[in-house]
């Protein structure tokens, strides 16, 4: 199976309940969590399993591919 | 604040307070962290716990948290088939609104009903530190080193033994290296609304059924003052849709959608419930963990006062009984206090996580969805076989 690409999250906080269910699903071994309690979105997530974004109960959460911030990496432009 | 605690407790939830109430109580040194400025808040939780549960574990019923005293249930079946069991009229000489009678349970206000446990503690001795976050812990000489951030200062505490009542998102497990992952089929992504204008006559009801709640349960809990909860848990795997989807569509097309024609929405509430096993291992070196960050939830109900009550109660009683005489706090010196709470909670919750498994294992819905009628109709039935937790 093809590895994920690194992802960084953000939250739509006027939609975030403050629920915690995607910090209570995270699969990373170490704290992935923000000062809000939501998943973290000031590091890259290495997993990428996706599973924070189809569990919050309202859809707050939304991930850019790391890739996509990097020049470099973007396809180029005819 | 003092240097050194006997027992730092992280999180002031009904398990993490109960337990400060216990081991004060016995008179040993404890520390209560929250990191929240209002403890129950934002509320996670519909709030319905048992009286028995209360009684159980020493909780003085006060008007100051209950919302609606509750007598009965209603389980419904995906096809609007129900079963009432109102014990007003099962068992009209105990139970009713009469002052010579009693509720069978309660709905609690979680903003209020925390505040009163933590008030119990510290009434008992327990010091009480808010807005104080666990940041991290390590094991020094034999004591827990907690750090923790208060407002903005950054401080160090050392005591015997940590107690992580951190609740779902309990992070201070994972410090310690324990598996405190859930499976993602087995995390119920919960949503709730405290409404108006719909009715109900002090029963809790259960709505179950794929088409609702996959994976889960809706509920209809009256919430006092004539408001009422309407809400539903789901499987995210079982499921395309999230659970605000899932509860607009229940509001919307299911078989009470005449009911709730008029429920206008007053609050909006959240959480995660634990439909999973209790955690295998509950105890580190200088380290127990109690209620929610325990996996201590009924996995047939969702239900997570009770058992955080009676946890909380068996660690206090525990760290009472082991500090007074030993200084041994190592990993399997802990174990002790799992060994009493799987004696008197565990194995229970063990057999139900069997029972609920082999029901959301059935690949056939309507098969799956009569089990899951029958099972919650037999849970709360006078004749119940399942010990109540």
């Amino acid at each position: 199976m093809a590895k994920s690409e690194p992802v960084l999250f953000s939250i739509s906080w006027n939609a975030c309940i403050q629920c915690g269910v995607c910090v209570a699903i995270c699969p990373q071994e170490k704290s992935f969590i923000s000062h809000f309690d939501t998943i973290a979105i000031d590091r890259p997530c290495d997993i990428a399993c996706m599973i924070c974004e189809n569990i919050c109960p309202v859809s707050a959460i939304h991930h850019t591919k790391v890739s996509s911030f990097i020049p470099s990496l973007q396809p180029e432009q005819a | 604040m003092k240097a050194d605690y006997d027992v730092v407790i992280v999180g002031s939830g009904p398990g993490g307070a109960t337990t400060a109430k216990f081991a004060s109580e016995a008179g040993l040194r404890v520390l209560l962290l929250d990191k929240k400025q209002e403890l129950g808040a934002p509320v996670q939780c519909s709030g319905a716990v048992s009286r028995h549960a209360l009684l159980e574990n020493e909780v003085i019923i006060s008007g100051e948290f209950i919302q609606e005293p509750i007598y009965g249930f209603a389980i419904y079946h995906s096809n609007g088939e129900k079963i009432k069991m109102d014990y007003r009229l099962l068992k009209p000489y105990e139970y009713g609104p009469e002052e010579n009678k009693v509720p069978l349970g309660y709905v609690v206000d979680r903003r209020r009903f925390d505040r009163y446990l933590m008030t119990q503690a510290e009434r008992q001795g327990t010091e009480v530190l808010l807005k104080a976050e666990a940041v991290d812990m390590y094991v020094e000489n034999g004591k827990a080193v907690l750090k923790v951030r208060h407002y903005n200062d950054e401080m160090e505490i050392r005591c015997s033994v940590v107690v992580a009542a951190d609740g779902l998102q309990s992070q201070v497990g994972k410090w310690a290296g324990l598996q405190t992952h859930i499976k993602f089929t087995e995390l119920a992504s919960c949503l709730q609304f405290v409404t108006d204008g719909v009715e109900a006559d002090g029963l809790l009801e259960i709505i179950t059924g794929h088409e609702w709640a996959p994976g889960g349960y809706a509920w209809v809990f009256p919430k006092g003052h004539g408001y009422t909860e309407i809400g539903l848990g789901v499987i995210c795997s079982m499921t395309q849709r999230n659970a605000q989807q899932h509860l607009d569509y229940f509001l919307k097309k299911s078989f009470m959608k005449e009911r709730f024609k008029n429920a206008k929405i007053l609050e909006v509430q959240g959480g995660g419930v634990p439909l999973s096993h209790p955690l295998r291992t509950q105890y580190a070196d200088n380290l127990i963990l109690v209620g929610d960050a325990a996996r201590q939830v009924n996995p047939i109900t969702g239900g997570g006062i009770h058992t955080a009550l009676t946890a909380g109660r068996i660690a206090g009683q525990f760290l009472a009984g082991h500090l007074q005489t030993s200084n041994d706090h190592s990993a399997q010196s802990m174990s002790q206090y799992q060994d009493l709470w799987m004696e008197a909670n565990g194995k229970k919750m063990w057999e139900l996580y069997e029972i609920k498994s082999k029901i959301f294992r059935m690949e056939n819905i309507e098969e799956r969805d009569l089990a899951l009628y029958k099972t919650m109709s037999e849970y709360f039935s006078p004749n119940s076989p399942f010990k109540k937790i």
